[in-house]
């Protein structure tokens, strides 16, 4: 007899539809799966097996064959095994074959039965098609999300089993395990002083521009970089849908309503591997680091610790918003627009005050070495961060909370929308004179500022970026890039070269 | 090979490995050069001290080897083509002062001329990581030295050497400037100091005691500030840390005598962390040119006046800030110093900048001096 189930398995971000083909003939006993299934799908066989006699069904003792289709496409993930029993107890006549043709299943068991959630249910109840999705309970909400077609749940095979042959109805998973959580979002009003580090966040995510803290230990940059998503405006529902669809896959555990509509915040340690942050580390190329961080804000401390590999991988997926992730067997495009925020110390001693840092020559430039090249030139914020004084700690004023900044953020992400159909930190250059005019004593600050060779080209134009941001989220509202901005904006460039530091020497 | 002069042979014995101070002044303290080559390599038997030297586990053996490979007439070859000459201590043209040396160098090599140096002779030394006021101070007190008649001797380093040599440079027929290095005379460190070191060499003389190929390896460094201690006659140290370089060079300086002076630093600043301790155990203080004169025995009537100041004097408010910077600031410590916004006093120092009045590194604003 045969028997067809629809289900999925998941390939980077998104699910693939899976017909589960099971055939049982007269022959001696057996129990084979076909169609590339990668290690955890094959030890189906024993999942399977066990979950359905522990169930109280009887186990065909016949010939039982099982193909994956199309059998070309790697199979990932115990995101089958639903689909295998039904399968075979269909094939073997205990469900009748109509029964299942309106339904997919996902879902792991377990040897006694029950059903376990997998990762990516998600993108995997998305590619189901035009059936209903029958899933474990504990990803109803991540299903729901997803599905247009309607979800139900069980707890064990059994649950299935019995709704499907319509001797029990569909299990209803108890209503009050929706709670919603309180997260707890560093808030801006905890950093005393540092103006100008609270300014460059501002700018930052009001302009979508990557930032980069130089300043010695204890100055307080990894506490500046955790406040950054709290000014991010709530993720547009396109971006929220992504977001969710990324969290699924990698199995990373979700907010209980199930959907992502806070800016993320990723801070991969400094020891991270290349694939744990582009991707691609398993059979499914699991998202990385960069790609949960999509729509939201990437944190690298240390930046100068990370190796040169993985940040040379961090320049592709920053130019393009996407990450391509290729394998010999599989390829895909995993989304990855994101915030970079990234700290680092001047040099190995840390520095200080002019005169204190005790690094030889050679120690120094090793260090910056490492950091230099292209991905500096990425930053477009490089904010020098220096230890707060204790007048500062003690007396100084709390400053303005998230809530205060981020409505100012969100005022001016509205005026450059409107204006550029874009964050300010992707204006095209060729389009900086129309979209960011200069008045002309700015102007002639930065022909100085060229001039005296302190700003390259590169340098000019992200200059003019991030005082187009100034000028957004000045209350004034004005369309001319002022001298202010740009004054302000020089500060935000903090020169991390080995061999210009003093001006003599 | 009859026609190589001496210093050819003393110069490529310099050059050979595991040569040491002493192993050299051994050698070369009997017999011509030309013998302690022939004696070096095996040519002709050691007599004295010297063959105690060829106990030693496998110097004989590195001598040789090494000697096949620079040979006096490659070493001399190369000597010539850069335009160093070779001094060798008891011939002709040795400096002086380096002759009754505890720890004399027997080879110096010179690019330029150690005749110009006639006149009395002023160490000045100091951290590669200056501040901008250290690097004022250097300037400023080279300038006044060289327009004092007094020769400025210094190591090309970068921070306060380099300031002192651009400074005693910039006055047009002052004293010449005396340079001492660790590297050969062919190899510059730092190379951004390219310039002045030809410069120095042009109107004044650089000296090692390293032949012309030698890197500049750590262990150099302490050698040649025992030179450069040797050749001054007072040793003015400007911010030095708490265990840096100078400090070596200061313990040179004494164990021969010389008079050192130290200028004092903001008690805050780390870079004179070591020259406050020297003021601390009674060094004698420089405050400006007269008390470095006054060392060296001279008249210190000031010659000439107070230089011009051409930058635009800061107004208003400006004023303020200019005088915050008695030390170095952050834009958020000048914030929480005035009460202005961020913004203007962004606005401020920008003005200031470019005015000439202060200057930033690593978001810290120095004030410039008169220096330049």
């Amino acid at each position: 007899m045969l028997a067809a189930i629809t289900s999925a398995t998941l390939l980077g971000v998104e699910g693939h539809r899976v017909v589960v083909e099971v055939h049982v003939s007269s022959a001696l006993p057996s129990f084979t799966i076909v169609g590339l299934p990668d290690e955890v799908c094959r030890e189906a066989r024993d999942r399977v097996r066990a979950a359905v006699l522990s169930s109280g069904f009887s186990w065909p003792s016949k010939k039982v064959t099982v193909n994956l289709a199309p059998s070309s496409q790697r199979k990932v993930g115990a995101g089958l095994d639903l689909a295998i029993a039904v399968g075979i107890l269909v094939a073997d006549d205990l469900i009748g074959a109509d029964a299942v043709a309106e339904f997919g299943f996902v879902g792991e068991l377990g040897l006694d039965g029950s059903l376990r959630p997998v990762a990516g249910i998600a993108p995997m109840v998305a590619a189901l098609g035009a059936v209903r999705a029958v899933v474990p309970v504990a990803s109803r909400h991540e299903a729901e999300v997803i599905s247009e077609f309607g979800v139900v749940v069980g707890r064990t095979l059994r649950d299935v089993v019995e709704a499907l042959k319509g001797q029990a109805p569909w299990p209803t998973p108890p209503a009050d395990d929706y709670v919603e959580e309180i997260v707890e979002v560093p808030d801006l009003a905890d950093v005393r002083g540092q103006p100008l580090a609270r300014q460059a966040l501002e700018v930052a995510a009001a302009g979508g521009h990557h930032v980069l803290f130089v300043g010695p230990p204890g100055s307080g940059k990894t506490m500046l970089a955790q406040r950054m998503p709290g000014l991010l405006p709530p993720l547009t529902p396109q971006v929220s849908l992504v977001a969710t669809m990324v969290h699924s896959a990698a199995g990373v555990r979700l907010p209980s309503s199930a959907l992502i509509t806070r800016a993320p915040f990723r801070a991969p340690h400094h020891t991270s591997s290349i694939v744990a942050l582009v991707g691609g580390g398993t059979a499914s190329l699991r998202p990385g680091e960069i790609s949960l961080a999509h729509g939201g804000v990437l944190f690298l401390d240390e930046l100068g610790e990370f190796s040169p590999a993985v940040l040379d991988g961090l320049r592709q997926p920053l130019e393009e918003g996407v990450v391509r992730v290729a394998r010999a067997r599989a390829s895909a495009t995993l989304p990855a627009q994101f915030l970079l925020v990234a700290a680092t110390n001047p040099c190995p001693c840390g520095g200080g005050a002019p005169g204190s840092c005790e690094c030889d020559d050679g120690a120094r430039s090793r260090y910056l070495r490492r950091l230099s090249g292209p991905l500096l030139d990425r930053f477009d914020l490089r904010v020098p961060v220096h230890r707060p004084e204790v007048d500062e700690l003690l007396v100084g004023e709390g400053g303005e909370s998230s809530l205060v900044v981020a409505e100012r953020v969100a005022r001016a992400r509205g005026v450059a929308h409107e204006r550029n159909g874009c964050l300010n930190a992707a204006i095209p250059a060729t389009l900086l004179d129309a979209l960011a005019p200069l008045e002309a004593a700015a102007q002639q600050l930065l022909r100085t500022e060229l001039e005296r060779d302190r700003l390259t080209g590169r340098g000019y134009h992200r200059v003019r970026r991030v005082a187009r941001t100034l000028a957004d989220l000045d209350a004034l509202g004005d369309e001319v890039v002022r001298e202010r901005h740009v004054v302000m904006a020089l500060q935000f460039r903090v020169r991390l070269s080995p061999l210009l530091r003093g001006r003599a020497a | 090979m009859s026609e190589l002069p001496e210093e050819a042979f003393a110069a490529a014995l310099a050059g050979l490995d595991r040569m040491t101070v002493n192993r050299l002044n051994v050698l070369l303290n009997q017999v011509t050069p030309r013998d302690a080559f022939a004696i070096a390599v095996g040519e002709a038997r050691p007599i004295g001290l010297a063959s105690q030297l060829f106990a030693i586990d496998g110097l004989a053996t590195a001598w040789r080897q090494s000697a096949a490979v620079r040979s006096p007439e490659r070493v001399w070859d190369e000597c010539c083509r850069h335009g160093i000459s070779v001094l060798v201590r008891g011939m002709p043209g040795y400096p002086e002062p380096l002759l009754h040396d505890p720890s004399p160098a027997a080879v110096l090599f010179v690019l330029g001329d150690l005749g110009r140096i006639t006149a009395r002779r002023a160490g000045i030394i100091g951290t590669r990581n200056a501040t901008g006021s250290g690097r004022d101070t250097a300037t400023t007190l080279g300038r006044d030295l060289a327009a004092a008649g007094v020769h400025v001797v210094s190591g090309l380093a970068r921070g306060v050497d380099g300031c002192a040599h651009r400074g005693s440079l910039s006055v047009a027929d002052g004293a010449a400037p005396l340079a001492v290095v660790a590297s050969g005379l062919d190899v510059v460190y730092p190379r951004e100091h390219a310039h002045l070191w030809r410069q120095v060499a042009e109107h004044g003389a650089v000296v090692s005691e390293a032949p012309p190929g030698t890197l500049p390896e750590a262990y150099r460094f302490p050698l040649r500030n025992r030179i450069l201690a040797a050749l001054s006659e007072v040793l003015v140290v400007i911010e030095s840390r708490a265990r840096g370089g100078s400090l070596i060079t200061v313990n040179e300086a004494r164990d021969r005598g010389i008079l050192v002076m130290a200028v004092p630093g903001a008690l805050r600043n780390r870079a004179a962390e070591g020259t406050n301790a020297l003021v601390r155990d009674g060094c004698p203080v420089v405050i400006d040119v007269d008390d470095v004169l006054v060392g060296l025995g001279l008249d210190s009537r000031r010659a000439g006046g107070v230089a011009y100041d051409p930058r635009p004097r800061p107004r208003g408010s400006d004023v303020e800030f200019v005088d915050l910077l008695c030390e170095p600031r952050t834009l958020d410590q000048l914030v929480l110093l005035t009460g202005h916004s961020l913004v203007d006093c962004a606005m401020v120092m920008a003005r200031l900048e470019s005015n000439g009045w202060v200057h930033q590194v690593n978001g810290w604003f120095e004030r410039v001096g008169d220096a330049t």
